[in-house]
């Protein structure tokens, strides 16, 4: 062996002395102090930070003073608990800012959805309200309408005889009234009475149907009263239309001496079976 | 003759009981250490794995500790106890974070829900 060698070798020795190798948890702890230093330790918890420092410090005091002392690898212990409990400590602070930072959110979020709720719930009341407010103004309506019927009624009721049969209203004007013996035209006296009667259904009856029927006695041909019966009935729709019912909602029918009313053997019956009806269809009301 | 082995004998008792109190009990070290782990248990260390084992380990070494101060020997026990104070206190706050974490998904699992009902 050459003797640079030999010194090399002998120098590595001295130096090795001088310079021990540091225990497996010094190690450890310097490894440990590294990484929460450079973790967020750093910013969440510094003072926990700082208290690993001290026992780090602590640790490789114990080492300068004695290498292979048992209170090198309990004082490194120790600094290797310090420094991870300065990371733990850190992330429970950043897990709770997460939990605040939840919380908050869906605090905000129940508010937002409580706005939206109290917004929905308030056009609803204003529905509600404005359905309200239609219903009533319908049942007024309703109830003019209603009133007014009523009213045109008892109009009628006190020019003509107005009864209620199946096949609706009908209002009875006796021939006498309205026309002369054997005669379509009517007097001047019944379009007066028409009218009335035109402004009655107007009124009150707007949407129905109506039916004119001219009725006759049996005195003379069936078919000379038959066409009087149309005739007549003719001249009372056309006296009800220039009054302004609508003519498309009324028809005349002559019935002649088909369905009396009365007994045609005695005069005060044949002049009850002279008559027009005025036939008000229920159906369309 | 007999004085001066009366001397000798109170040097040498004066000795030993000058080295058996040279170091006092470490009475303080152990009852925060207990106290550090009661606290680890009552912060649910046992319910994750790492505060459980270093909750273990304070365990353990608090019982080494009390029978080295039974020998005698509170120098070493004092250094155990601050191992096991070291490990107690680890295990707290990693309880601590433990739980922190389950409040903050519970939090983030409710936010979740309230955005889906949306």
């Amino acid at each position: 062996m050459r003797p640079a060698l030999l010194s090399v070798i002998a120098f590595s020795l001295i130096a090795g002395c001088g310079n021990a190798l540091p225990p497996k948890e010094l190690v450890d702890a310097r490894a440990a102090y590294q990484a929460a230093s450079k973790g967020p330790a750093a910013q969440q918890s510094p003072a926990e930070l700082h208290v690993a420092k001290q026992a780090l410090d602590r640790a490789e005091g114990a080492f300068s003073d004695e290498p292979d002392s048992a209170e090198t690898k309990d004082y490194s212990y120790i600094a290797t608990r310090k420094a991870e409990l300065a990371d733990a400590s850190a992330r429970a602070i950043i897990a709770q800012k997460d939990r605040e930072g939840a919380e908050k959110e869906g605090i905000n979020l129940t508010a937002d959805q409580l706005k939206h709720a109290r917004s929905e719930l308030n056009s609803t009341k204003h529905n509600l309200e404005k359905t309200q407010d239609q219903l009533a103004a319908e049942k007024l309506a309703r109830e003019a309408a209603e009133k007014k019927a009523a009213q045109a009624l008892a109009d009628l009721s006190k020019i003509a005889a107005v009864t209620k049969e199946a096949r609706g209203m009908v209002i009875t004007l006796s021939g006498s009234v309205l026309f002369a013996t054997n005669e379509a035209t009517l007097l001047p006296a019944a379009m007066v009475k028409l009218n009335e009667v035109a402004d009655a259904l107007i009124k009150g009856n707007p949407d129905s149907n109506i039916t004119v029927e001219g009725h006759t006695d049996s005195q003379g041909q069936r078919q000379y009263n038959m066409d009087l019966g149309r005739k007549r009935a003719e001249s009372v729709r056309e006296q009800l239309v220039s009054r302004g019912v609508a003519a498309d909602r009324i028809k005349a029918a002559g019935i002649g001496p088909d369905r009396p009313v009365a007994n045609n053997t005695s005069a005060e019956g044949r002049a009850n079976n002279r008559r027009v009806e005025i036939v008000v269809d229920p159906g369309k009301h | 003759m007999r004085k001066t082995l009366f001397i000798t004998v109170i040097l040498i008792a004066s000795l030993l009981m000058a080295c058996g109190s040279s170091v006092a009990p470490p009475s303080d070290r152990l009852s925060s250490a207990e106290a550090a782990s009661r606290s680890a248990k009552e912060l649910g260390a046992n319910n994750d794995p790492k505060a459980q084992l270093h909750l273990k380990l304070a365990t353990e070494q608090i019982d080494q500790a009390k029978k080295l101060m039974a020998d005698g020997d509170n120098k070493r026990a004092e250094l155990i106890l601050q191992r096991a104070n070291a490990d107690a206190e680890l295990s707290v706050m990693l309880a601590k974070e433990a739980n922190a974490k389950t409040e903050a998904d519970k939090a983030q699992q409710t936010v979740k829900k309230i955005k889906e009902n949306k």
